[in-house]
């Protein structure tokens, strides 16, 4: 029972830093990714409008979406499993017919936790996207990021992630959850 | 000239500081009130209160409270009737005599605090009405916490006792019984579905032995769904077998949903949760503004419009009246409200008239906590229904509105109670910290036969109960008091 346990808490142990390593290993996108802030591409709806950004560098093409939700009810859960994500993510605005690829995985970002989850797109167009959906939460309130592009999906997150761990997005984000 | 300065910048101090005070409620000032009264009070132990239901029960009239958790500074109050700290749950008070309501009983909840623990929501039905049932039981349904529902018999309100327990759900919340039939509406988080609240539908006419009917929601929250999720359920409202009609409300504050269900093809259709099966037993579904949800969708089916009297066609009117849930604190969101929805073509609804509380008849958004609509009464006793509805509208406290004309609700009441001592802090985040600021948070409401209305505080302050008077008690049709 005890060894059981052990091996269950040096598991959980790995899996968590596995994890964090995971998301600290610089890639080459995330090496040259450049953001250039580009107008907000949705129509107006029950949240306030973000802001949008493509990417210039090595994830050529990709646009990223962020934006802080504030009121969301889950106050004490927070975003507690991948429905969540596909939920509040802001996924659907960049396609309604998003289908998941595989379960998502645990990600935390500016003292906030939550999810991100990789999905697949089928373009109006015909070509395939990939996409990513992000939910952390403060209390009641979220901060959600999509990004979609024709490049591989994890290259995507990471530079995304690695974006708005810039000094600049983390006191926008604080200011957008302070509802500045 | 530097005197003259000095004056006009005094003068512009005093101003801002009378400007401040004019919103500020403070302990000891009186209740601010038009055209209504107050009758008596209770403190509920100083308990966050969501849902009352006032049941006529033998000779006694008694109100069974549901409350949110607790706070972060006070997790489990203490009962003062046994000496212990009780995680919030349900209060049972005896208002026989309203000016005088008697606190029998705390039933305790779930732990957890604000939305994550106490027992929110709360339904009473008759053993001698339900076709099953005990008929010397009175049985209440209410949630317990996020994860259950359960039914009580409180045939001795002061000494429930557990008669069943659906457990294994989250997010529980504001359910419906049909005390004729006792099939229950019950709004819950059902582990493998991808909205957090949906309808799980029980057959309750024998309590002790709940069956369930089936699982419902709208197409897309079932499980193995892919894409968007609609919004998520807040509550439904049945006119029972003979109206056979369900009034679903989705959303809280945003992306409101009413959507009109048949109800035998609701309960007897295929079960299965395909899209197609949910799709089956629904009528219409009419998309609020995305600003906007659907807290309380209460229908009024066949009511008399004055105006249209001499028209040929069209002189009744079925009507829904759609209330929104403020969330924010100090106006952080677009307003939420009140909404008329003409339904009388059942597959057109259209919404037609809507109310608010204008802001600046009590700078509202200045007062702290949330200023908006919350809920309505959902009693439809003769008394009020069709003619009068009670708003709750946290800082503006509750509204009566008369609604005898759909198309043009009218206020002709209101009643802000005082604050207490026990009345909680309201905060919003600025930078480097929070400001708080305290003010009633009128949450819910809900009449009696009688026509006494009971309004509730989601910040502590308690059970008001309320009746009406001059031109608002002559509207309803009541005799003067």
């Amino acid at each position: 029972m005890r060894r059981g346990a052990t091996i269950a808490a040096v598991a959980v142990a790995l899996g968590v830093s596995g994890v964090w390593a995971y998301q600290r290993v610089p890639s080459r996108m995330e090496e040259v990714a450049r953001w250039r802030e580009i107008a907000w591409p949705f129509p107006r709806d029950g949240w306030p409008a973000g802001r949008a950004f493509r990417c210039d560098g090595a994830c050529e093409g990709a646009e990223l979406y962020v934006r802080a939700k504030r009121g969301f009810c889950n106050c004490d859960r927070g975003v507690a499993d991948d429905d969540e994500v596909d939920r509040v993510a802001d996924v659907d605005l960049i396609n309604p017919r998003f289908a998941a690829g595989a379960p998502g995985e645990e990600v935390s970002f500016n003292e906030m936790r939550g999810r991100a989850r990789r999905y697949d797109l089928d373009m109006s167009d015909g070509v395939r996207h990939a996409a990513i959906g992000v939910a952390v939460s403060r209390r009641c309130d979220l901060f959600v990021a999509a990004a979609q592009g024709r490049g591989e999906a994890s290259a995507m997150q990471r530079a995304a992630l690695a974006f708005l761990q810039t000094q600049e997005m983390k006191g926008w984000v604080l200011a957008a959850l302070d509802g500045q | 000239m530097f005197r003259c300065v000095l004056t006009a910048a005094g003068l512009v101090l005093f101003a801002g500081s009378t400007f401040v005070h004019a919103q500020k409620q403070t302990i000891g000032a009186p209740p601010e009130a038009s055209n209504m009264k107050l009758v008596g009070t209770n403190d509920l132990q100083a308990r966050s209160a969501y849902q009352p239901t006032i049941h006529h029960q033998g000779d006694r009239w008694i109100a069974y409270i549901g409350h949110h958790g607790g706070t972060d500074d006070v997790p489990a109050p203490v009962n003062p009737m046994t000496g212990k700290e009780e995680p919030n749950g349900t209060s049972v008070v005896d208002v026989t005599d309203p000016a005088h309501p008697k606190y029998l009983r705390h039933l305790p909840g779930q732990e957890g605090k604000y939305e994550s623990g106490g027992a929110q929501m709360v339904r009473v039905c008759d053993g001698k009405s339900l076709p099953k049932g005990d008929p010397n039981a009175v049985y209440m349904l209410r949630t317990f916490g996020s994860e259950a529902h359960e039914i009580w018999n409180v045939a001795d309100p002061a000494d429930p006792v557990l008669v069943a327990r659906i457990g294994g759900l989250k997010d529980t919340h504001k359910s419906w019984w049909e005390c004729d039939t006792g099939i229950a509406f019950l709004v819950s988080g059902a582990p493998d579905w991808r909205t957090r609240r949906m309808t799980q539908i029980y057959d309750f006419s024998d309590p002790a032995h709940p069956q369930k009917i089936r699982d419902f929601g709208l197409p897309g929250q079932e499980p193995g769904a892919t894409g968007a999720v609609p919004t998520e359920l807040h509550g439904p409202i049945s006119t029972g077998p003979n109206g056979n009609r369900v009034f679903f409300g989705y959303g809280t504050n945003k992306g409101g949903i009413l959507q009109i269900v048949d109800r035998d093809k609701l309960l007897n259709g295929p079960k299965e949760p395909t899209p197609d099966n949910l799709r089956y037993p629904e009528i219409s579904r009419m998309p609020m503004s995305a600003f906007n949800g659907a807290h309380t969708t209460f229908p009024m089916l066949d009511m008399p419009v004055a105006e249209f009297a001499e028209d040929k066609d069209g002189k009744t009117r079925d009507i829904v009246m759609i209330v929104d849930e403020a969330i924010l604190n100090e106006c952080g969101e677009a307003r939420q409200m009140v909404w008329f929805a003409d339904v009388t073509t059942e597959t057109r609804p259209m919404m037609i008239s809507s109310y608010t509380v204008p802001e600046a008849s009590g700078q509202f958004c200045q007062r702290g906590g949330r200023f908006g609509s919350h809920s309505s009464n959902e009693s439809m006793a003769p008394v009020y229904y069709k003619k009068m509805a009670f708003i709750a509208f946290f800082n503006a406290g509750v509204r009566a509105l008369d609604i005898r004309d759909p198309y043009h609700p009218r206020e002709v009441g209101y009643f802000i109670p005082s604050i207490t001592s026990a009345t909680d802090k309201r905060c919003i985040p600025i930078e480097g910290g929070a400001r708080c600021k305290v003010a009633i948070q009128t949450n819910n409401v809900e009449t009696d036969d009688r026509g006494y209305i009971y309004i509730v505080d989601r910040a502590n302050t308690g059970l008001h109960i309320l009746e009406l008077t001059g031109p608002a008690r002559a509207a309803a049709g009541l005799p003067r008091n």
